[in-house]
């Protein structure tokens, strides 16, 4: 087990810097999830804390031990990749053990640990298999049983569930968060399914062109979002965000609608007003925005509307029992401590 | 017409396939299968190519049982088997595995490697023909002759004719084998690798474990396809030797020279086509045998 830490990491491929300093912190036993659309740079930093691509600039620790110039081997870091790299040719308890070639323990303790890893991952009766003869899920355990055989300091993820049914995806997910909580090792996570970050992570780590965007627990990032990015990235469906201009705490929208303001901020001029469409309901008496009912998207538990205000389409939560009629005018509501405001500049959240 | 509009979907689908497969079903029957059949007939006859056939039974199987040229041939034929498959294919692996590395000028030096694949077997037979040469013409006596190094007789020794006959033989071939070898480790995803490095895997054993088990059907591929070119090897024999072919004293001359050297220039055509069934035999033996031992389990 161990801490790894980034400070001022670059990447340049040629004269494109796609890496622009990155500086994160995990600490030990943590989980943490890196996350952001495809091209932010996720897999690469990942990629360069496993060693497989070289540091143009910048330090990586892992363990307290600068680990730049070490082979991936001498990092003892252990990797699942997202075509899981199992060999075909090699049964199940040789795959797993194919990590322990280079290790100096005994033949019998070398199957000992197959064994007991096989346990952990209760795939005892896997052992002799051909990967080709595996599911997709159990192909999957087999690629987390290869990595954990060694015992390494931190695990490393490359999108391990992007090849997996929607299904299996969900249940993976529990299984890794489970096997984490038992196990403890250090975890980095990389991802581009916010919701796999969302329900996984200790931390997320949210990226974007090779910038960190924000760094927290799935609580900052959802309820206090640093930026327009990040509000709009976490969350389905994402933020309405809607254009307006701030003034003693009082947003006058687009419209001309006037929307009172839970703030401190003493910011004046454009602002941009973010809604979740779960803090925007449905309301029977009297409503912010007024609108009419362009599309229901029911859900089964809740039916999602989509509104046109003032000649912008927002989308709303409604009950799924009882949803508004097609086509019907409509009151919505949102709380004011529910209401998210961010300088239309910069893009920046304002308190 | 209406025969054929009240077939249903399926029997119109069959109806037109074989249609389409008629072309090459006559084709293969008219080219291949006739003769074929006809050759094996003709091994138990005897024939002159002009005169009447008249039976004799197993009489050239015996004859050929009984000649020690034969004998000769049949040892000639396996070693450019035995000795040209496995050096060829070593070869162009090693060649392979490094092109597939180098990224500066990867197009050129694959074409280079290909080319000889596409020149003709008979200009490039009398290319090297000329190379083996004594002092002043031949290239490579030139260069041991300053080296102070005594002549080679490259072509005019039974021990040495049929390896310098070889060497052009599996150059020649080395440009397909390259491609076909490239093409298989390129379909070797680059996580297997990088999975490897992470587990701290050497080079070594990457290469024995990883690289060379998940490169076997393209092994079984090539050991078939070349070892049935190095059975029916004739150009370079017939070309590097014509003054006396598969000379001197038949220590070059494979099974396929033989066929030819009865058939066009003795005449005994029921000999040859017995020679010939052999060599169908060795063929098909060889390519299951092959087939059978490096067979997936």
């Amino acid at each position: 087990m161990a801490t790894v830490s980034i400070k001022n990491l670059v990447k340049s491929y040629g004269k494109t810097e796609v890496l622009h300093g990155i500086n994160l912190d995990v600490a030990d036993g943590e989980f943490v999830v890196l996350v952001g659309p495809s091209g932010c740079g996720k897999s690469t930093t990942l990629r360069m804390i496993a060693g497989l691509e070289d540091i143009t600039s910048g330090e990586i620790h892992i363990g307290g031990e600068l680990v730049n110039h070490r082979e991936p081997k001498e990092r003892n870091i252990a990797m699942v990749f997202q075509n899981y790299a199992i060999y075909p040719h090699m049964s199940v308890r040789k795959n797993i053990g194919f990590g322990l070639r280079t290790s100096k323990a005994s033949k019998a303790e070398k199957a000992a640990r197959i064994d007991e890893v096989a346990e952990l991952l209760s795939m005892t009766d896997l052992l002799d298999r051909r990967p080709n003869q595996l599911s997709g899920g159990q192909r999957q355990r087999v690629a987390i049983g290869r990595a954990m055989v060694r015992d390494p300091s931190a695990f490393l993820f490359d999108e391990p569930l992007s090849n997996l049914d929607a299904q299996l995806r969900t249940q993976m997910r529990l299984e890794i968060k489970k096997l984490h909580q038992r196990v403890g090792n250090t975890i980095i996570f990389v991802t581009h399914d916010q919701v796999e970050a969302m329900t996984m992570a200790d931390r997320i780590v949210i990226m974007k062109d090779g910038h960190i965007q924000q760094v927290g627990t799935p609580y900052d990032v959802f309820h206090k979002p640093t930026n327009k990015f990040v509000a709009q990235f976490i969350g389905a469906p994402s933020m309405n965000m809607i254009e307006g201009s701030l003034a003693d705490g009082i947003v006058t929208l687009e419209g001309g609608l006037q929307i009172p303001i839970d703030t401190s901020s003493t910011h004046r001029g454009p602002v941009t007003l973010g809604l979740r469409p779960d803090d925007l309901l449905v309301s029977s008496q009297d409503g912010q925005f007024e609108g009419q009912v362009n599309v229901l998207e029911p859900l089964g538990s809740e039916t999602l509307v989509y509104v046109s205000v003032a000649g912008k389409e927002l989308i709303a939560k409604a009950s799924g029992r009882t949803p508004p009629v097609l086509g019907s005018t409509i009151k919505l509501n949102a709380a004011p401590e529910n209401m998210h405001l961010f300088d239309s500049a910069t893009g920046e959240a304002l308190q | 017409m209406t025969l054929y509009k009240n077939l249903t979907i399926s029997q119109k689908q069959i109806v037109w396939a074989w249609c389409f497969l008629a072309v090459p079903a006559v084709f293969y029957v008219t080219i291949r299968f006739y003769p074929t059949a006809n050759a094996i007939l003709v091994s138990f006859q005897d024939w002159n190519l002009l005169g009447t056939r008249t039976w004799t039974g197993i009489d050239n199987y015996v004859k050929l049982f009984n000649d020690p040229v034969f004998w000769k041939v049949f040892k000639n034929t396996f070693l450019y088997l035995i000795i040209g498959t496995p050096v060829s294919l070593i070869i162009a692996f090693i060649v392979a595995y490094q092109i597939d590395k180098v990224r500066f000028m990867h197009g050129t030096i694959r074409a280079l490697y290909f080319i000889p694949f596409m020149t003709s077997a008979v200009a490039m037979a009398w290319v090297w023909r000329w190379f083996y040469q004594p002092v002043p013409v031949g290239v490579f006596n030139n260069f041991l002759a300053t080296l102070a190094i005594p002549q080679i007789e490259f072509l005019n020794s039974t021990t040495n004719a049929l390896p310098s006959i070889l060497a052009p033989a599996i150059w020649a071939g080395l440009g397909f084998q390259i491609i076909i070898f490239m093409a298989g480790l390129r379909s070797i995803p680059q996580t297997y690798y990088e999975a490897a490095r992470i587990d701290g895997v050497s080079p070594m054993a990457t290469l024995w474990e990883i690289t060379l088990p998940l490169l076997k059907p393209t092994i079984v591929f090539l050991v078939v396809f070349s070892s049935i070119g190095f059975l029916r090897i004739f150009d370079q024999v017939f070309n590097m030797t014509t003054n006396n072919p598969g000379g001197p004293l038949n220590s070059t001359k494979p099974l396929v020279l033989m066929i030819y050297d009865t058939a066009f220039n003795g005449f005994d055509m029921g000999y040859a086509a017995a020679q010939t069934v052999v060599l169908f035999l060795v063929l098909l033996v060889v390519s299951l045998l092959q087939l059978r031992i490096l067979r997936d389990r």
